[in-house]
């Protein structure tokens, strides 16, 4: 009997998916986290600290993402410390989002207007209160659209874990694929998949993105 | 007590890079006094009020806010913005939150007070400048007038010493300028000592106790509203005097 596409197959392509889903959460919640930290030292007034920062944005932003994947991974087992492939990859996602998102979240920072950090100021609120009470609630509605479109990027881009040997949708595919020789089915479910994923994230951000638009019209 | 200082600037000198926006300013604020600045654009108005509560530093001379010293320390920095309130020409409420909390938040965090008390000074000061039934409003839902009122209220909150006021009525529209000029006459007449830049001349008329000319970031002229309407000094003076004038 030729291999076919059934229930064991399907079952292993969701268990790929189950580990996207989750790279993908531990990526975007500890990019987030490190991500604020970059975009409030990015912002902090001290030239210096700021340009340490802009060093590192540079670095994960200028070099390939695969790159960085390897570093972690090889670089690190290199230096002894031999890592699974889920921690290394989810260390090096981490990292690069926390670039990518620290910038996105700098430039909302920096979009809320100067009159609101002044009559803050004025007020007498300290640097803590400023930024948790005006100014990041305003920047973070500002950086919406723009934070949801990446986390779209990085749900597809998790399938680059692959390289290290880490077992995600696109490389359960592969596996698959390769067993049953039906690579047409195979990655036409592999990308329904990813598209049921990202799809109505889309959908939420252009919206969110409209009625942000909306506002700034009144 | 009427005598006391309150304010007193020495020999005041701010750069913008390589532009000096004050040159070499004094100024002395009297317990309960109210001044009117006024001056073409860019004659350093807004900038001297923005140095008393350090939104702008200076490079050289001194500035003493009710015994404080204004230096670089965050200290000295905090003490003096507890005592000075401030209303903008664009208003600058928190858009994200309602009327009422805009005047909550400072005294919570920077005074540290219950938020119970909070609420019922914040209640009080809006219903001073007579917009309590909109506290739960957002400031969007407002008119600028209205906006710039819950702005004086905000500032009040803090149970300032002193009120700084740049251009409060510029960015109105012309029917809603008198309700803020209004509001600002009943706090003069309660004693808040002010400090405000503004091309009201009738408002200045009726309320400052000395009226500030500034032109090239430095003081030209100053005097009792009588004198320095009916016979401003210098050439400066009397041409810009003629030119806000013909305008009102």
């Amino acid at each position: 009997m030729t291999p076919h596409f059934g229930l064991p197959e399907f079952g292993f392509l969701m268990r790929g998916l189950q580990w996207t889903v989750l790279l993908t959460l531990v990526a975007f919640v500890g990019g987030c986290t490190a991500g604020l930290i970059v975009a409030l030292l990015r912002t902090c007034g001290r030239t210096t600290v700021e340009w340490i920062v802009r060093i590192y944005i540079g670095i994960f932003q200028g070099t390939p993402l695969l790159l960085q994947l390897f570093v972690v991974y090889y670089g690190l087992a290199l230096l002894g410390l031999k890592l699974s492939a889920f921690v290394a990859v989810a260390i090096g996602f981490t990292v690069n989002a926390s670039a990518f998102l620290g910038e996105i979240w700098r430039g909302a920072i920096q979009a809320v207007p100067r009159g609101q950090t002044e009559a803050a100021m004025a007020l007498g609120l300290h640097y803590s209160s400023r930024m948790r009470d005006i100014v990041l609630p305003q920047a973070i509605r500002i950086a919406l659209p723009a934070t949801i479109g990446y986390l779209v990027q990085l749900i597809k881009g998790t399938s680059l874990a692959a390289i290290v040997g880490f077992i995600e949708l696109a490389r359960a595919g592969q596996i698959v694929s390769n067993q049953i020789y039906q690579p047409l089915l195979v990655f036409g479910v592999v990308g329904a998949m990813y598209f049921i994923l990202c799809w109505p994230l889309s959908w939420w951000g252009s919206r969110v993105e409209a009625r942000l638009a909306l506002a700034a019209q009144r | 007590m009427q005598d006391q200082i309150l304010i007193e600037m020495k020999g005041v000198q701010k750069w913008y890079g390589g532009y000096q926006a004050l040159r070499n300013v004094d100024l002395t604020v009297r317990r309960g006094e109210k001044i009117v600045l006024c001056g073409p654009s860019g004659s350093g108005k807004s900038t001297l009020i923005r140095c008393i509560n350090r939104l702008e530093a200076i490079q050289q001379g001194s500035i003493v806010v009710n015994g404080h010293r204004l230096d670089d320390s965050i200290k000295a920095i905090d003490v003096v913005r507890q005592d000075v309130g401030m209303v903008f020409q664009s208003f600058n409420l928190f858009p994200h939150m309602t009327v009422l909390q805009n005047c909550m938040l400072a005294p919570i965090r920077a005074r540290r007070i219950s938020k119970t008390e909070a609420e019922a000074t914040a209640q009080k000061y809006l219903e001073r400048v007579h917009i309590g039934d909109q506290a739960e409003k957002y400031p969007a839902q407002l008119s600028g007038g209205q906006q710039q009122r819950v702005a004086i209220a905000r500032a009040l909150c803090m149970q300032p010493k002193v009120m700084l006021f740049d251009e409060p009525t510029s960015a109105l529209d012309p029917e809603m300028v008198k309700e803020v000029l209004d509001t600002m006459i009943g706090l003069a007449n309660d004693g808040m000592t002010m400090i405000c830049v503004t091309h009201e001349m009738g408002f200045a008329r009726q309320v400052a106790d000395r009226v500030i000319f500034m032109a090239e970031g430095q003081i030209i002229e100053e005097g009792a509203p009588d004198a320095f309407f009916r016979n401003p000094q210098h050439t400066r003076t009397k041409q810009f005097l003629g030119e806000i004038l013909a305008h009102h």
